[in-house]
């Protein structure tokens, strides 16, 4: 009953925190621009004019991939409270990532093309970090389940600063936040259009905006875990890293897809097993 | 009752491959849907036969039958070499000669001063049952498939060899279900060299000098396990006295043993085209598409990984397993980063084959409980995918004329049909609910305990992920061009939906299929289960849990979801947005560019060809496998 409960808190609450999350995005770069900026609610109001707009398609089944893509977020931040497997959450996430590229590529559009190619190649950079993150989490606690993490009292951030610092960047390609924008910008100007999601729009562009309130939630949560066993310390982690992910897209300019590739593959995936192979070596466990 | 089934299982394909020879062609499609329905009878029925005895079954021939049979054997293996020998002379192969006279000195020295066994065996434990399933169910599936493309596969090449075609692939057929029942590795050791031999005759098959060179190059890297294999075979009936499989791993202790095992574990890699033999199953690909699924899939390769998983009692734990974890992993991060730069699908098939190979010799080279399952469960699950999109490969390659993904895109405007179950056996590859990508977690669960293994691994499935999604969103983006029409005929989209539904069905019962088949097994080589739990479409294990019906559910539930809203939402179609420069009625994907002309745009995948490209990479693969795989065998020795 509980269960069912803190589900439909989830299915609730998590788009309206992811609402909002996204609406002081919006503010914030307003105001570092020397803007005034829209409302907080901004969002809100977005998606509930998309939804009352004609759906306008160039194929039958574009929204279907949309739709498999806001399922599985749900369920991956679903997956990610009732504390599961944390390798398997990363793959179900995968199964939504893949969704919106498919479902860029399927509309046949060249600039959808372009930016789902570039969003293929972000997967590359940031897949095997996710999963080099929950390697150290089962090296930790001798579990691939987060419930074992949660019972611990120490966090897990004193183990894994530099898999801290490389999922930072991890949440800056998967946030799609410059330097990192280039597989679909958040502002309407740039030469990829709206990149893998240009042939989007009313209730199928809409899906997609729901569902990347439900996806902020999810990275925060990914962060939020370094300092699980104190939930406030946790809950305050997340909100700076989304924060300076929000700085950092304000101060960036954007680079080229193989220069996030060059740094994937060879900083952020060094540090990680320079981390990794500490673990082993001290053969640390959470206390 | 056993015995009757397991005869019947190496006699009957040897009756179809000599109805093949025997009837006219306008017979053929009769024929293998014959074969196809006869199969499956005889699989299942092995299973069932094995039932009253435990799941697992097992008899000797001895007195009266065996030195007759012992004789067919012996005269059989004079035959293959003598065939060997005699095309490499016909061709002026000299190194494939040397090597097949290499095996002819083996065999002479093996007759002359190994003594002659009494009797011969046959096991047929849960795996054997497995691979019984996969040979006669999928292996007659993709001869059902031939029926209906090889007629204008040869039309296009004016060939008329589908005698010898029908032939080979049948009798390969027969040599596999021998090689995976019996346990004397005598009699192993023959199935095996047919096996070599009916790949050499079916690569070969346009006979052109493509045809034959990549031909002569799989007998020879084959011959190369082989002579491997003879020289274990010498060495452990000598030393040790031991002439069954499963002797291996429980007759002596397994340091003793090392060196013949780690002999065996090296005809296996050569079988499963491992790095550095890979260059053999890429040759392959000049066959056509029935071949290379059937090598890819169902036979062949599997022969290998079939060796290796049967021998990890004798390395399990041991420094030789840890090298043949490494080694596997090894070449599964290398081919999946040289298939993350083909365009060529059946390169990029191929390389996929060959790195989840790799990933499952990894995983019995871990050897726990945990990932010997994953294995066993990889075998199956690849089984039927890489055997649906193989074959998917060919129906497309009928269909638009072309193998380059570039050119399939738009395919699911041209193929509905063949386009979603070639999506599906893509999705299978990579994504959860499906059995593939279920052991792969298994497996990398498993192999977290060995830090050089679980990187690999880590960085090859990232690289899976990548050059499947893009070939998958390629086949599933709609352009507006449509000049194909795709020819259905029920030979063809028979095997290939069956095969789909297959990928469905054993997925949705994984558990069942662990249950029955893969703990059993698990527990007749390591001697322990591994604590794998489940109940109501949950998957437990000591480090980690799969919901898998969950995930079943949420896909059912967008589906759902979609088609409830479809009504909610009317679509209505619009043409693409391209900057307001589209301005053609002709075709909507052109823009106008500088000079007021139109120019059609067009997109690629990205391929990394200057950092994953065959030519960058193939040295490194060499020299680090040829590396790992001498510390493998230093491992053994000392």
């Amino acid at each position: 009953m509980n269960n069912i409960l803190l589900a439909v808190l989830v299915l609730i609450g998590a788009p309206i925190i992811g609402c909002l999350a996204s609406g002081v995005d919006r503010k914030i770069t307003a105001r570092l621009q020397g803007r005034v900026g829209p409302p907080l609610l901004q969002p809100y109001y977005d998606v509930k004019k998309l939804l009352s707009k004609d759906n306008m398609v160039v194929n039958a089944s574009q929204n279907f991939y949309a739709v498999v893509y806001l399922v599985f977020i749900i369920l991956s931040l679903l997956m990610l409270v009732f504390e599961q497997d944390f390798l398997m959450i990363i793959f179900v996430y995968t199964v939504a990532s893949v969704a919106l590229i498919v479902g860029g590529m399927s509309t046949g559009s060249p600039y959808a093309r372009v930016g789902s190619s570039r969003e293929i190649m972000a997967i590359l950079s940031y897949e095997p970090v996710l999963i080099l993150y929950a390697l150290a989490i089962y090296l930790l606690t001798g579990t691939f389940k987060l419930s074992a993490l949660l019972d611990k009292s120490s966090p897990l951030l004193m183990y894994t600063p530099l898999i801290f610092i490389a999922m930072i960047v991890v949440l800056n390609i998967k946030l799609k936040k410059s330097p990192f924008d280039y597989s679909t910008s958040h502002h309407g100007h740039q030469e990829l259009v709206k990149g893998m999601t240009t042939e989007y729009s009313g209730p199928g562009f809409a899906t997609i905006e729901i569902a990347h309130f439900y996806e902020y939630v999810f990275l925060t949560g990914l962060i939020f875990l370094f300092w699980a066993s104190n939930p406030i310390i946790g809950v305050l982690i997340g909100i700076i890293a989304y924060l300076l992910v929000i700085v950092i897209d304000n101060i960036t300019a954007r680079v080229y897809w193989q220069w996030m590739l060059k740094l994937s593959w060879s900083v952020l995936l060094i540090i990680s097993i320079v981390n990794i192979a500490f673990l082993y070596v001290s053969g640390a466990q959470l206390a | 009752m056993i015995e009757n089934t397991v005869m019947l299982l190496i006699l009957v394909p040897l009756l179809f491959s000599l109805l093949f020879v025997a009837l006219p062609k306008s017979l053929y499609k009769i024929l293998a849907w014959a074969f196809f329905i006869i199969g499956v009878v005889l699989s299942v029925t092995l299973v069932l036969d094995c039932l009253p005895t435990g799941g697992a079954g097992a008899f000797d021939v001895s007195e009266s039958s065996f030195p007759m049979l012992e004789n067919i054997v012996l005269v059989l293996e004079v035959l293959v070499i003598l065939f060997i020998l005699a095309v490499s002379a016909k061709y002026k192969n000299w190194p494939t000669l040397g090597l097949g006279i290499i095996s002819a000195a083996l065999f002479a020295y093996t007759y002359a001063n190994v003594p002659g066994a009494e009797g011969a065996s046959f096991n047929i434990d849960q795996f054997s049952q497995v691979m019984i399933l996969i040979v006669n169910i999928v292996g007659t599936a993709i001869i059902l498939f031939a029926t209906g493309y090889m007629d204008i596969y040869e039309e296009h090449r004016h060939l008329h060899r589908q005698k010898t075609f029908y032939f080979t692939m049948s009798f390969f057929l027969a040599a596999m279900n021998g090689l995976v029942m019996v346990d004397t590795l005598g009699w192993l050791f023959l199935f095996w060299e047919i096996t070599t031999l009916c790949s050499f005759v079916l690569i070969s098959y346009n006979m052109d000098q493509e045809g034959i060179n990549n031909g002569f190059r799989a007998l020879a890297l084959n011959l190369v396990g082989g002579i491997t294999f003879s020289i274990a075979i010498i060495l452990l009936s000598t030393k040790f006295n031991i002439s069954t499989l499963s002797g291996v791993g429980t007759d002596a202790a397994a340091a003793a043993v090392a060196l013949p095992v780690a002999l065996l574990c090296i005809a296996g890699f050569a079988k499963s085209a491992q790095m550095p033999f890979q260059s053999w199953l890429l040759g392959a690909m000049v066959a056509p598409t029935p071949v290379s699924a059937l090598l890819h899939s169902s036979t062949m390769v599997n022969a290998g990984v079939y060796l290796i998983v049967k021998l990890v009692p004798a390395y399990a734990n041991t420094s030789l397993g840890t090298a043949i974890a490494v080694y596997g992993s090894f070449t599964f991060v290398m081919c999946s980063a040289l298939a993350l730069s083909q365009r060529n699908a059946k390169r990029v098939l191929a390389y996929s084959t060959i790195a989840n190979l790799g990933l499952i010799i990894a995983s019995a080279g871990i050897g726990t409980p945990l990932a010997v399952a994953a294995a066993i469960m990889l075998i199956l699950f690849h089984a039927i995918s890489k055997a649906l999109l193989f074959l998917c490969t060919g129906e497309i390659e009928h269909t638009i004329g072309s193998r380059d993904i570039e050119d399939m895109s738009g395919l699911i405007k041209k193929a509905p049909l063949l386009t979603t179950l070639a999506a599906l056996g893509m999705v299978s590859m990579l994504l959860p609910p499906f059995g593939v990508l279920l052991t792969k977690w298994v497996s990398m669960e498993a192999a977290s305990s060995n830090p050089v293994v679980i990187v690999f691994l880590i960085l090859g499935s990232a690289l899976t992920t990548v050059y499947y999604a893009k070939w998958l969103g390629t086949i599933l983006s709609s352009s507006m061009d449509k000049n194909a029409v795709p020819h259905k005929k029920p030979e063809t989209y028979f095997p290939l939906s069956f095969l789909g539904l297959a990928i469905v069905v054993t997925s949705i019962f994984v558990f069942s299929i662990y249950h029955y088949f893969i703990e059993p097994q698990v527990n007749i080589l390591l001697k322990a289960v591994p604590t794998i739990s489940g109940q109501a479409g949950q998957f437990t294990t000591e480090i980690g849990a799969f919901a898998y019906a969950a995930i079943f559910v949420v896909l059912a539930l967008a589906i759902l979801i979609y088609l409830a809203t479809k009504s909610m939402f009317k679509p209505r179609m619009t043409s693409y947005y391209m900057c307001g420069e589209n301005n053609l009625e002709r075709d909507r994907l052109m823009f106008r560019n500088g000079l007021c002309s139109y120019e059609k745009s067009s997109v690629s995948n990205i391929y990394l060809q200057n950092t994953f490209g065959e030519s960058k990479l193939t040295t490194l693969g060499y020299a680090i496998s040829i590396i790992l795989i001498v510390i493998a065998l230093a491992g053994g020795v000392l």
